[in-house]
């Protein structure tokens, strides 16, 4: 009874302390405006070498990719007949994709599609859900707001709907902090603030210790963008396409430039192929939507309810990513079994 | 109509995800209903019948996805 009260109790002070309190100006934990953007941002404000970028999402598979290394070396090093706890744990989920890869594809062909599918699997999931640890899209560099609107006026995009959070001090680390969010400052009153020629501006402007700017993260989860989803995908699909010529020779392209079946076979042919660049596309949006929403909702969360916000969506994200990773995963055996099995029905005609 | 503030790039963002999640929403009621009918009446197969399900609602998903993130690019881009 006690922990229901101390519950509800946390929640008003967090429903008052954020945006929903902020227009009874009761706004006291302040949390930082939202900052949405779909590209991924360079973790640099220059280029590194000559003019290349290293983005934030490159981090995050790199984070990814050192977790699992460091997990497969681990767990290998010394391999037992009775395994070690890690070892175990391992062998347990690997042992569960492959008798689900034999299910499906059969025992010709598991052996074969297992390490894709397996990778895919593992790397989607763990870059998944790496990307809802603490620190990633709160840590980063600011971009000044001269820069902001600098960017605004190249894109053309109206100055009063581009918001800045505001933040204190400026250093090389920055983290989003509350308060942040409790004064609303947009690029056009920066650029009333700062105008070019330097007269004397109003007192509404900040203070001189506060600066208006975006935080563009170190980290974030990688696939939050689509080329790392494009990526994947485009792996999967030609190493499906492969597998089909490997197995039928060219009779897997006689499924999709078929002749043998007259005008309406040449007809479906066509749109099976159409069907086929389709699967690409879907699995490329099927992940980057799952994930790219879900990290909106959570910074989205953080704003409106800002200390006890985020708890259930962090669990609606752990399952998100991994029912994602699945069905990549599962996907793309299904596709792969489809396409080493050859349409031998059709010569019965 | 005067007195609207704001885009319609808002308005269109909203209208594309509000409508483009009907259909998936439907087809995925759809799908669960007919796996639970199905699990019903053959509680054995109920692995099998599991797995197809969740594929089955993956591809559903999938066309929602598309309308947010036509949303999503009308809104931010």
């Amino acid at each position: 009874m006690f922990i229901v009260l101390a519950a509800i109790a946390v929640l008003v002070f967090s429903l008052a302390g954020g945006a929903l309190g902020s227009a009874f100006g009761l706004g006291f934990l302040s949390a930082p405006i939202p900052h949405i953007q779909l590209a991924a941002e360079n973790i640099t404000p220059n280029p590194i070498i000559g003019s290349f970028n290293i983005t934030n999402t490159m981090v995050g598979t790199w984070i990814a990719i050192i977790i699992l290394v460091i997990i497969s070396v681990v767990s290998t090093r010394k391999t037992s007949l009775v395994p070690s706890r890690i070892q175990g744990f391992v062998e347990v989920s690997l042992e569960f994709f492959i008798n689900l890869t034999k299910s499906i594809a059969g025992e010709r062909h598991a052996r074969r599609f297992f390490p894709l599918i397996m990778t895919i699997f593992l790397f989607v999931i763990t870059a998944n859900w790496v990307g809802i640890l603490p620190g990633f899209n709160t840590i980063g560099w600011i971009e000044s707001g001269h820069h902001v609107a600098e960017h605004a006026h190249h894109l053309e995009k109206d100055l009063s709907q581009v918001k800045l959070q505001v933040f204190d001090e400026v250093g090389p680390i920055n983290v989003l902090m509350p308060g942040s969010g409790n004064i609303l400052h947009t690029a056009q009153d920066w650029e009333n603030c700062h105008p070019k020629d330097s007269h004397h501006v109003s007192d509404d402007c900040l203070k001189d210790t506060q600066h208006a700017g975006v935080l563009v993260p170190f980290l974030r989860s990688a696939n939050t963008e689509i080329n790392t989803t494009l990526a994947i995908a485009i792996v999967a699909m030609v190493m499906v396409h492969f597998w089909g010529f490997s197995t039928l020779g060219w009779g897997h392209a006689g499924k999709f430039i078929n002749f043998k079946d007259g005008p309406t076979g040449f007809f479906v042919g066509i749109l099976e192929a159409i069907s086929e660049l389709a699967r690409l596309i879907s699995f490329t949006f099927r992940l980057f939507g799952n994930v790219f929403a879900g990290e909106v909702l959570l910074i989205a969360m953080a704003f409106l309810v800002p200390l006890v916000g985020l708890v259930p969506f962090l669990g609606i994200e752990l399952f998100v990513g991994a029912i994602q990773a699945f069905i990549f995963s599962i996907l793309t055996l299904v596709f792969a079994s489809m396409a080493t099995i050859s349409h031998d029905s059709h010569s019965d005609h | 109509m005067d007195g609207i503030t704001g885009d319609i790039k808002d308005l269109a963002a909203g209208i594309a995800i509000a409508i483009g999640a009907i259909g998936p929403g439907l087809g995925i009621g759809i799908l669960a209903s007919k796996a639970m009918e199905a699990l019903g009446r053959n509680p054995e197969a109920a692995p099998q019948i599991q797995q197809n399900m969740i594929l089955a609602i993956a591809f559903t998903e999938a066309i929602a996805i598309y309308a947010l993130v036509v949303a999503i690019i009308i809104k931010f881009v």
